[in-house]
């Protein structure tokens, strides 16, 4: 390789580096100056009940309550079925089917949300009305549950793949000094692969919160909160789906499209902040030697 | 390596470079009511023009308002009339709305109460449900079964036509509501799939599961949602279809608006289930 070529790569990984951060920071100062509307003109009344944009009510908690309790549904449900698949797949499956179902689980991670969505609204919310004899089966919980399928695929190969980068040594040494399978995993395996399970989950954590498509289908879409508060069999409304629906109604600069925008900027705020505070909190590495 | 990524770059801005000398294109949004007039007449309009490109998307009538002006598209499709916020909030957009067809937002329930035996509700009975003071139909004389009151996106033609009429307000808040839904094949599905469901639709959205309700008038008088009501105006929920473009239209936006409101056009209004305007 010739000098040029060389100089050539290097700007090109830099380069690319910079504009990735040069985006993120972008869209953060995007956000922030297209909400500053929003925050100046309604100020803390964007933590009320009501959202009706003809009155100049612009009420976010029933968006945020819906956002938080499908996310919270959706990893309560995934997480722990994501690592368990994950270890089976990486440390009790064949290595010849582990390459099959990884294939498939990938394939899976890649189906468009819009498809999932019209499988919500066909079938998944259908069983809900029948199973919890329902008005219907548009609810918080149809959205959490359908959100766990979609993000299932991305915590069991992420997982997958933490656990099948552990070099053989640490599991035939483990099997040297007599231990059982489950104890190699539990107190060796697992314990080495947790900072990259961490960020399999926040991942996926991500793409919980920002999945609007499939949600939108499926949620109801009523800007209300449950009665009871803990009813999640009820219709809501999540960040997501309130800009899917809404933000192409709201015209540019108006104080309803910067409330929509702000509602963007807390959906950031929330991935950026759990990114921060994970990697300042992530355990150092169970890693000896390598 | 690096000679395979930089021939993949060339390629890229290649491609943006002949990309942008693309066909000329009428771009269409806005209300989902409207959509099957259009996306037929543009199917045909093209096999007479195949030179030229028709795009047509939906969003609801608040969309193809919003789009117009914003110099987004061409033509917005438009359920309602332009409310005075819209025209104020572009004043630079001289709105010239047109109308190809008349159309009945007719209140619509589940075929399994309809079947019971509800065909018929004053508007004051249809705004005491979206008010939520009446939530069973039982005391409508129906089934015993809680009501699934089912509203739509805030700035939906059908919406505003409705609770015009209904609530007197076309901006009302419905309390009664229990979903908010967007497109007509949205609403239909929900309804569909309820079995005591009301709600909102265009009259060409009606089927067999979806069954159109008449409405009594207070002289005892029955409506039905049919043709000949639309047409001589006796259904009280009436609106016109309207397409809309920004100062008088000109070009191939002109000649795809003639072919609209000539024959062929109109047909296919007739065909999509509304009433032709001549």
């Amino acid at each position: 390789m010739s000098r040029s070529t060389n100089a050539i790569g290097k700007y090109y990984v830099y380069g690319s580096t910079l504009i990735s951060a040069f985006i993120v920071f972008l869209i953060f100062t995007i956000l922030l100056i297209n909400s500053w509307d929003a925050i100046n003109i309604i100020g803390l009344d964007l933590f009320s009940l009501d959202w009706n944009p003809a009155n100049g009510e612009f009420g976010l908690i029933s968006m945020l309550y819906g956002t938080a309790v499908v996310t919270i549904i959706a990893m309560i449900l995934a997480v722990p079925l994501g690592i368990y698949a994950a270890v089976f797949t990486s440390e009790i499956l064949p290595d010849k089917y582990r390459f099959v179902v990884k294939s498939i689980l990938e394939l899976l991670a890649g189906i468009p949300s819009i498809i999932f969505g019209l499988i919500g609204v066909a079938f998944l919310s259908i069983w809900f009305q029948d199973l919890f004899d329902l008005q219907s089966g548009r609810t918080l919980l149809t959205a959490g549950v359908l959100l766990s399928i979609m993000i299932l695929p991305t915590i069991i190969t992420l997982t997958d793949d933490a656990l099948h980068n552990i070099p053989e040594k640490y599991r035939e040494t483990a099997k040297g000094l007599g231990l059982y399978n489950f104890e190699i995993i539990k107190g060796i395996l697992m314990p080495i692969a947790k900072r990259d399970v961490k960020s399999a989950i926040l991942l996926a954590f991500g793409r919980a919160l920002g999945e609007t498509m499939a949600v939108m289908l499926v949620i109801g879409s009523i800007d209300k909160l449950p009665s009871p508060l803990f009813n999640w069999l009820s219709p809501g409304q999540t960040i997501t789906s309130k800009l899917g629906r809404e933000i192409a109604e709201t015209s540019l600069g108006s104080v309803h499209f910067s409330a929509m925008i702000f509602m963007g900027l807390l959906l950031f705020s929330v991935v950026l902040l759990l990114t921060v505070l994970s990697q300042r909190f992530t355990s150092r590495s169970y890693r000896l030697y390598e | 390596m690096n000679r395979k990524l930089n021939l993949g770059l060339w390629i890229i801005i290649g491609l943006l470079i002949t990309s942008c000398n693309k066909k000329e294109a009428i771009s269409i949004s806005g209300s989902t009511t409207v959509l099957p007039i259009i996306s037929i007449a543009a199917e045909n309009f093209r096999k007479s023009n195949p030179e030229l490109n028709i795009i047509v998307n939906e969003g609801g009538s608040g969309v193809g308002v919003n789009q117009l002006g914003e110099g987004k598209i061409d033509i917005g499709m438009v359920s309602r009339d332009i409310t005075k916020e819209e025209i104020e909030e572009f004043p630079e957009v001289d709105f010239r709305p047109l109308s190809i067809g008349k159309d009945a937002v007719v209140p619509v329930i589940s075929s399994e109460i309809f079947d019971a035996g509800i065909t018929s509700l004053t508007l004051e009975e249809i705004a005491k449900i979206y008010k939520g003071e009446i939530q069973n139909w039982k005391e409508l004389g129906g089934p015993d079964k809680e009501i699934l009151v089912i509203d739509k996106e805030a700035s939906r033609g059908t919406r505003h036509v409705f609770m015009e009429m209904v609530l007197g307000d076309k901006e009302a808040v419905a309390k009664g509501a229990d979903l908010v839904l967007g497109s007509n094949n949205e609403e239909q599905t929900a309804i569909v799939q309820s079995d005591a469901a009301i709600g909102m639709l265009s009259n060409a959205w009606l089927n067999d599961d979806v069954r159109g309700l008449s409405i009594k008038m207070s002289s005892g008088e029955l409506i039905k949602p049919s043709l000949k009501n639309i047409l001589n105006n006796k259904f009280p929920i009436t609106r016109d279809l309207l397409i809309v473009t920004n100062g008088e239209p000109n070009g191939d936006v002109k000649k795809f608006i003639d072919y609209l409101m000539g024959d062929d056009g109109q047909k296919i209004v007739e065909e999509a289930g509304y009433v032709k305007i001549h």
